[in-house]
């Protein structure tokens, strides 16, 4: 009887919950009873200087005019905004009332206790936040522990971006495999039918841009890079023996060797930026890249292949279930900010659905599900179709987010790199990078097995 | 109006009362601002330095930090990348400071011929702004004229029908490219200084040896050479040093690779500081760092002492 009154407690409360959310999406939310009156306040921001940041601009006026607040963006490379957040963070400066954390580097911040967690309001603004409509993936990513460290705002995934054109030309279909992948790229390259365009651009750059990419392709050639890091895991970081040595491993690296001469001279030096302005500027018939960037393809200002490119499943291995890389950012409150109703005030208003929703026409990552479902956004990134297969398939540990990932990553990195460029082979690289990757994962305290 | 009287004027006591002695000379106040500010500016950070090298300190999992005694330094002795990055040092030293002695040397004969045209004066303006350039300046110009896909440098090649070069993406050649960048840079310094030595030597050395018949390379070795030679070994001290703590443009071009081809010393201590936060394992490995500069400074300077004694 006591059970039967619990479920019905909990069935009531969750058609509470689905009434409630209906509600609030079908009528919109009045912000100028749910936001504070933050009159002569300015709120400071810290993020990347990613393509979304011009989007801030336009959306954050709207915000201004309803709470009298300012908002002051400032944006700077990837590493130095992990520099200065963890800076911040270390000297408990309240110079920012909101931080935006990359998914690596949320077990750190969780960790160190950088950031609030945001459980507690999100629990009271749960009609508004409507933090089940996230991609799932990405909920867990913002989670460490019992913990929720920042709201999802900027969910990307690594698609196939491919040129129709050429394709068509070449009468191939769109690729799927890894095999699929390198053969696409043979054809294109040296080839003269397709004068000055080579087959992909990929990110080579020693340090994070090679070291992310070997976590990109690992699990999409079988792989996994600690022992109890897998989709469906209980545990992912349970046991930390590195398996950086495996033979899947050294097919990755072997695999990053052998596309090199299907790319544009330098290529050995491209990390983001450069893979995809390749394509944008049609040197590459294809490029694995972040959909943060595809905005960009789309807009004749910025690419030469508006028209002419689609999208599809990052590829794998023949055989292996795909994974597809996922990664973005979160906005989270600053431990030490002095102004932490305005900063909850700005986070759930700019991620709620209808300004997430305004800040995705205006070419940010779509992040909920309910917008890759809108018919406009659909309208607008018709690439939306493969972000909605990308995020069914895709793992929050794809990159690690305990506190050292970012020393992992570039440690990854510089050996894979030194492979590349034949100063070692795959095999002896993985070797020491897994054994320095066992050395730092011991001396901090995990599990790691001999 | 008193006499100022120096320390060397205040009366030597027994060692107990030495330090009362020092401290109730008269030039004691006039002293005492440098004496603070060297002592906090630069000796407590140099000893907070040392303490933290000898720590566990690491900024991304705060309150771990333990003392380890020697382990940082025993680590780095250990390491390959750290052994790479010095060998890699001293090649770029070397090489940057060889090229710009060759072309400081030719260029500034060249202005010294020309001394007199009018212009010059401008072009001599026009050589040296580089080295007005902050050097991640420099290092971001470079590294978009040397793009692979959209520098200026690869299209000028392409349009003459040349292959693209991989100026920074190949193990082979981005320590070159590096070496080339700095030399450019900074040739300029060294090209001054051999300039002002050669405007320095007297109109009337080279009218004797046309007197005497000397070919051009005989004035070079005997009348020029010894006449810059002082100031060129200040410069190439003031450049070794430069050299020893090069970061901003390896930063800006290939942050140490491709593989580990350019990583230099400053590269290795900044990642491990501010890009992994491991404090203690950086302050040791830039506690090394300014023992080598140390040496090297030091070795320099007798070596120049001596080179002075011994020519005069």
């Amino acid at each position: 009887m006591r059970l039967n009154r619990s479920i019905f407690g909990v069935l009531l409360l969750a058609v509470a919950f689905a009434l409630t959310l209906g509600l609030a999406s079908a009528q919109g939310v009045d912000w100028s009873s749910e936001l504070g009156d933050h009159s002569g306040k300015t709120l400071r921001i810290i993020m990347i200087q990613d393509p979304w940041v011009g989007a801030f601009g336009a959306i954050n006026q709207r915000f201004e005019e309803l709470t009298g607040a300012r908002v002051i963006i400032d944006s700077f490379g990837y590493d130095e905004t992990y520099n200065k957040e963890v800076l911040a963070g270390t000297s408990r400066s309240s110079e920012y009332d909101v931080v935006v954390l990359d998914s690596p580097w949320i077990g750190q911040f969780a960790e160190s206790g950088f950031v609030d967690d945001l459980t507690p309001l999100i629990a009271q603004d749960a009609a508004i936040v409507q933090f089940e409509d996230f991609v799932p993936a990405f909920q867990e990513v913002s989670r460490w522990g019992d913990e929720i460290v920042g709201i999802p705002f900027g969910a990307y995934f690594i698609m196939n971006h491919y040129r129709t054109d050429l394709f068509e030309q070449a009468g191939l279909e769109p690729v799927r495999t890894i095999d699929d992948f390198k053969a696409a790229a043979a054809t294109f390259t040296d080839n003269p039918d397709f004068r000055n365009v080579f087959g992909t651009a990929m990110n080579n750059q020693r340090g994070a841009p090679i070291g992310q990419a070997y976590f990109e392709y690992i699990w999409n050639f079988g792989g996994r890079p600690f022992q109890s890091t897998y989709p469906g895991s209980p545990e992912p970081y349970a046991n930390m023996t590195p398996l950086l040595d495996s033979p899947e491993s050294i097919a990755v690296v072997e695999f990053f060797i052998e596309m090199l001469q299907y790319q544009p001279p330098g290529a050995e030096n491209f990390a983001w930026d450069e893979r995809a302005t390749t394509f944008a500027v049609g040197r590459t018939a294809m490029v694995n890249a972040w959909s943060v960037r595809t905005p960009g393809f789309i807009n004749p200002e910025q690419s030469r292949v508006g028209d002419v490119f689609a999208t599809t499943l990052f590829p794998h291995v023949d055989g292996v279930d795909p994974v597809p890389p996922l990664g973005g950012w979160v906005m989270g409150i600053n431990r030490y900010a002095n102004q932490k109703d305005l900063a909850w005030d700005y986070i759930k208003w700019f991620t709620s659905p209808e300004v997430h929703k305004a800040f995705v026409l205006e070419g940010g990552p779509p992040s909920r599900l309910s917008t890759l479902q809108d018919d406009d956004v659909r309208s607008a990134q018709p690439w939306a179709d493969t972000l909605m297969e990308s995020q069914a398939l895709s793992y929050a540990e794809v990159r690690p987010r305990i506190p050292e990932a970012f020393e992992i990553i570039d440690t990854i990195g510089l050996y894979v790199s030194q492979a590349v460029q034949g100063q070692l082979t795959p095999a002896e690289a993985m070797r020491r990078a897994n054994e320095d990757v066992a050395k730092l994962l011991r001396d901090n305290g995990y599990r790691v097995d001999d | 109006m008193m006499p100022l009287q120096t320390t060397h004027n205040a009366p030597v006591g027994p060692p107990t009362g030495r330090l009362r002695g020092l401290l109730s000379a008269p030039a004691t106040p006039f002293l005492a601002p440098a004496v603070i500010y060297l002592a906090l500016l630069t000796l407590f950070p140099f000893i907070y330095n040392l303490v933290l090298s000898t720590t566990r300190l690491n900024l991304a999992r705060p309150g771990q930090g333990g003392f380890v005694g020697i382990d940082n330094y025993v680590t780095l002795f250990g390491s390959d990348l750290f052994r790479i990055a010095i060998l890699q040092t001293a090649q770029v030293a070397a090489g940057s400071i060889t090229l710009e002695l060759i072309l400081g040397f030719l260029i500034a004969r060249l202005f010294f011929a020309v001394r007199d045209v009018n212009g010059s004066s401008l072009l001599r303006t026009i050589y040296i702004l580089p080295m007005m350039l902050t050097p991640v300046v420099s290092g971001l110009l470079w590294s978009y004229i040397l793009n692979p896909t959209l520098g200026i440098a690869n299209y000028l090649l392409e349009s003459i029908g040349l292959s693209g070069f991989a100026w920074f993406s190949s193990g082979r050649t981005a320590l070159i490219t590096i070496i080339a960048v700095n030399s450019w840079q900074w040739g300029p310094f060294l090209m001054l200084l051999i300039l002002a030595g050669l405007l320095s030597i007297p109109s009337e050395q080279y009218e004797a040896a046309a007197i005497d018949g000397a070919r051009w390379y005989h004035v070079v070795r005997w009348i020029e050479l010894p006449a810059i030679r002082d100031v060129l070994l200040i410069g190439l001290i003031l450049r070794l040093i430069d050299n020893f703590r090069l970061f901003d443009i390896v930063y800006a071009t290939t942050k140490g690779g491709p593989g580990t081809a350019t990583e230099v010393v400053s590269m290795f201590a900044f990642r491990q500081v501010f890009q992994f936060f491991n404090i203690g394992y950086g302050a040791a490995a830039s506690v090394v760092i300014l023992v080598m500069g140390v040496l090297l400074t030091t070795f320099a300077v007798r070596f120049l002492r001596r080179e002075e004694t011994r020519v005069r």
